[in-house]
């Protein structure tokens, strides 16, 4: 059976905030004159999981296992640190089932930028709570509405020192993008959480739920201030806030690696085989 | 003529120390060494010990009874004195039924302090085999060198006090003369370890797991002289994702962990399968089911690791016999990962990855494999399908983008549900396996080519069945042995040949179901055969095996 034209094509349902984060991308790659040779596009399994197969400028990609996106991107970045890694995952695959692995990422201060596509449910699997599900989301798994209280990526990462922590929303490409060209530049771990509709799952936290209630953080703020960063984490409801929340100033992991003083490893590996 | 010692006492006692120590200075004398630990599971107290078996010929296990005890607790003799075959006991203290007491910490507390009582137990251990204890001095004048003349000195004194103390025994046993043995010594995890460094592995990462952290602390502690990163993952799923990424990148990458960590990396193992991406893990098994008995050895994990992952893929399963083949065999799973682009398995257990022997230096210069990899130019495709099943390979950072998906995936990479390009590549990964098929070692057999008896065994059992059947054709009892280095795939017309008929065949192994007795059936190797099984956590020995051919 010839399936292969179905397969060329973004797998996403018509009007999903995945097209957005999609568009925002190419863009970002297109401003920020991003050699996507050298760049490789990491994730897990899930619907936004399929984005490193879509971007208009072809990258490397590992596709890898459900929840493990970050361990590969950190073994990819360990073994070459002249690559530019990007994960590009689901809130279930990042917060969820790669729960541990994003909390030691951040520890770790790999230089990875994460971008986790966060539409507080589960698309692929057909509708179950995420880790971000509000409490008292109902889902044919969770009848009585979810008990478990909220999983807070930002505080999370702020908390473990991350090197950049922001926000942005599908539904504003011009902001998505830029925040994709901050989260790029960053040495060390940046995680940029992307609020987005699941039109068919997510009958609560719709487009217009979220346009309704992101505001761009004001200029005012410091991202240096972790307690006033936090605050901002901490913001849930009537008002969400979007843009850069924290920058942490510690060193990323592989600077401090002195094995990596004599170039990336796969280059040493190369240059003892010629020898 | 062989005498082995034990030295037994609690966790954090010094027993390992003042095994290390006879074992290093045994060595220096050219006398041969085999030295085998068997401890429990904790930090402090219990009851550990440490065999030290020396010879004027070449061994290859431990002996099941000690011959010359060195009890440090009450414990130790009241456990252990009845595996003490006749033998001499020496107890660290002032007074005990049928041992030898001499107070081994109250003579180090007069000379220098209690932490050198290791020095006066050898040193009464040499006296009472006869051996000089001068030559005990110098190894411990050099060994504490570093920490200044008084306490090289006083250790050195120590020594002789404890020949002095034992002066009574003096000789007792008709000990193996020095035969030029190698003064090198090395166990299973570092000739693991050393292989890795010297082929040209550059990332490692695993979760601590007795008995594989031994590999792991000893490529951490040549990192910075080979240039390679080590990383303590958060956990062995996180491991086994970290090495299927750096094998992407195209960096040789290991981990190392004992079932219970396997058992988690199950999933990752099959992701290198469908990726194709040269992952090498070292499982150093134990007894389970779940947690087990974590210090203790089994080879109970055959079956598991040839069929753990789901779905099915090409593999190569490697089981040393000897610390030489630890090192020659890592060496080969790291080339034929990397030639086949497929995951490689060395499967060995806690007996040989903590076993010392002393054998010729392994050669520790870098001699890094080929990683077969070729450069991608535009219209490249990952997945080419090609008669061997092997598609060229090209790492990141090239002209062309290097596309892999868990996901099935066309010869482009990118994910398919197309069910004939799955086909397609489907059989093109298991295309792998004639290949791998080709290459398998053949088992060694060893003794009489024409004994009517048989053992067969596999990995670590390898030195238990030398021993036994060396021991039966020396007294005109005929047997021999095959070994297989390779338990997957098997070269089975090279094992069909060396089976032949025989009266008796036997399949020595360490689990209690006869693992690979029922994979040599399978594969219509042997039909009905003996199985001579040990499970309870210790390693097999030459008596032990000698005594079941004979009944």
């Amino acid at each position: 059976m010839n399936l292969a034209k179905a397969d060329t094509h973004p797998a996403w349902c018509g009007g999903c905030g995945n097209f957005g984060i999609l568009k925002a991308f190419n863009q970002a790659v297109e401003q920020a004159g991003i050699d996507t040779r050298t760049l490789v596009l990491v994730s897990g399994i899930g619907q936004a999981a399929k984005f490193p197969h879509y971007p208009a400028k072809p990258a490397n990609v590992f596709n890898g296992l459900h929840g493990r996106a970050l361990p590969a991107a950190t073994g990819i970045k360990l073994a070459n640190h002249s690559l530019r890694v990007i994960v590009t995952s689901g809130d279930g695959d990042m917060y969820g089932e790669g729960g541990n692995h994003f909390v030691q990422a951040v520890r770790r201060n790999i230089s990875v930028a994460c971008f986790v596509h966060n539409n507080q449910v589960y698309g692929l699997t057909k509708g179950q709570a995420s880790p971000t599900s509000e409490v008292g989301f109902q889902t044919k798994l969770q009848v009585h509405g979810v008990i478990a209280g909220a999983f807070n990526p930002l505080a999370i990462a702020i908390i473990e020192d991350a090197s950049f922590v922001a926000r942005s929303f599908s539904g504003d490409v011009e902001h998505l993008t830029q925040m994709m060209i901050e989260a790029m530049k960053v040495e060390g771990f940046a995680l940029l959480d992307i609020l987005q509709p699941c039109v068919s799952f997510n009958r609560v936290n719709t487009f217009k739920w979220y346009k309704d209630r992101v505001r761009r953080i004001d200029d005012g703020h410091d991202p240096a201030d972790r307690a006033a960063a936090l605050e901002l984490a901490f913001k849930w409801g009537g008002e969400i806030p979007i843009g850069v929340l924290y920058r942490g100033r510690r060193r990323s992991f592989e600077s401090q690696l002195g094995v990596l003083g004599q170039g990336a490893l796969v280059d040493q590996c190369a240059r003892a085989q010629a020898e | 003529m062989d005498i082995s010692i034990r030295v037994a006492g609690e966790a954090g006692q010094g027993v390992q120390s003042a095994g290390e120590l006879l074992v290093r200075a045994f060595a220096g004398m050219g006398l041969h060494v085999f030295a085998i630990k068997s401890y429990m599971s904790r930090i402090r107290g219990g009851l550990n010990w440490f065999d030290v078996r020396i010879a004027d010929r070449e061994l290859f296990a431990g002996k099941g009874a000690a011959d010359l005890l060195v009890a440090l607790t009450p414990a130790a003799l009241e456990v252990l004195r009845d595996q003490t075959a006749g033998g001499l006991i020496l107890f660290d203290g002032e007074q005990a039924d049928g041992a030898a007491a001499i107070p081994f910490t109250q003579a180090a507390k007069q000379i220098g302090s209690a932490v050198m009582a290791n020095s006066v137990a050898a040193g009464a251990v040499f006296a009472v085999l006869g051996y000089d204890p001068q030559v005990l001095c110098e190894l411990l004048r050099r060994q504490y060198r570093s920490k200044g003349d008084e306490v090289a000195e006083a250790n050195a004194a120590c020594a002789l006090r404890g020949a002095e103390l034992a002066g009574p025994h003096a000789g007792r046993y008709k000990a193996p003369q020095p035969a030029g043995a190698p003064a090198s010594v090395c166990a299973g995890a570092e000739a693991i370890g050393l292989a890795a460094a010297t082929a040209g592995v550059k990332f490692v990462t695993g979760y601590p797991m007795t008995p594989g952290t031994a590999t792991l602390q000893y490529l951490a502690a040549m990192a910075d002289k080979y240039g390679i990163v080590v990383e303590q993952a958060e956990d062995e799923i996180a491991a086994i994702n970290m090495v299927c990424g750096a094998a992407y990148a195209g960096v040789p990458a290991m981990t190392a962990t004992s079932g219970g960590g396997f058992a988690l990396m199950a999933e990752g193992l099959s992701l290198a399968g469908i990726c194709e991406l040269p992952a090498v893990i070292v499982i150093a098994q134990r007894p389970g089911p779940a947690t087990g008995l974590p210090t203790r050895t089994a080879q109970q994990d055959l079956l598991f690791a040839l069929h753990a992952g789901h779905g099915e893929f090409a593999r190569a399963v490697y089981a040393p016999g000897t610390h030489a083949e630890c090192y020659e065999l890592t060496r080969l799973a790291l080339q034929t990962a990397h030639r086949f682009q497929t995951p490689a398995i060395v499967l060995t257990d806690q007996f040989l990855q903590d076993a010392e022997k002393n054998i010729p230096p392994l050669d520790d210069s870098p001699r890094p494999i080929d990683r077969c990899i070729v450069q991608a130019a535009e219209g490249y495709l990952r997945y080419a399908v090609t008669e061997d099943g092997v598609s060229p390979r090209a790492i990141p950072g090239g002209d062309a983008p290097v596309v892999v998906d868990s996901d099935e995936h066309g010869p482009d990479g990118h994910l398919t549900e197309d069910l004939q390009i799955h086909m397609d590549q489907q059989d093109k990964r298991m295309r792998k396996l004639r290949g791998l098929t080709a290459d398998a070692r053949p088992p060694s057999l060893h003794g009489p080519a024409d004994a009517p008896a048989l053992l067969i065994c596999w990995g670590s059992t390898y030195g238990p069945c030398r021993e036994a059947v060396d021991a039966m054709n020396t007294v005109g009892e005929p047997a021999a042995m095959l070994h297989f280095s390779q338990v997957w795939p098997l070269n089975a017309e090279a094992a069909r040949a060396a089976i032949g008929r025989r009266d008796r065949l036997i399949v020595v192994e360490g689990n209690a179901t006869g693992q690979f007795a029922s994979m040599l059936r399978a594969a219509g190797l042997i039909g009905s055969a003996e199985s001579c099984l040990r499970y309870d956590g210790l390693p097999f020995n030459a008596d032990q095996i000698v005594s079941h051919v004979r009944h």
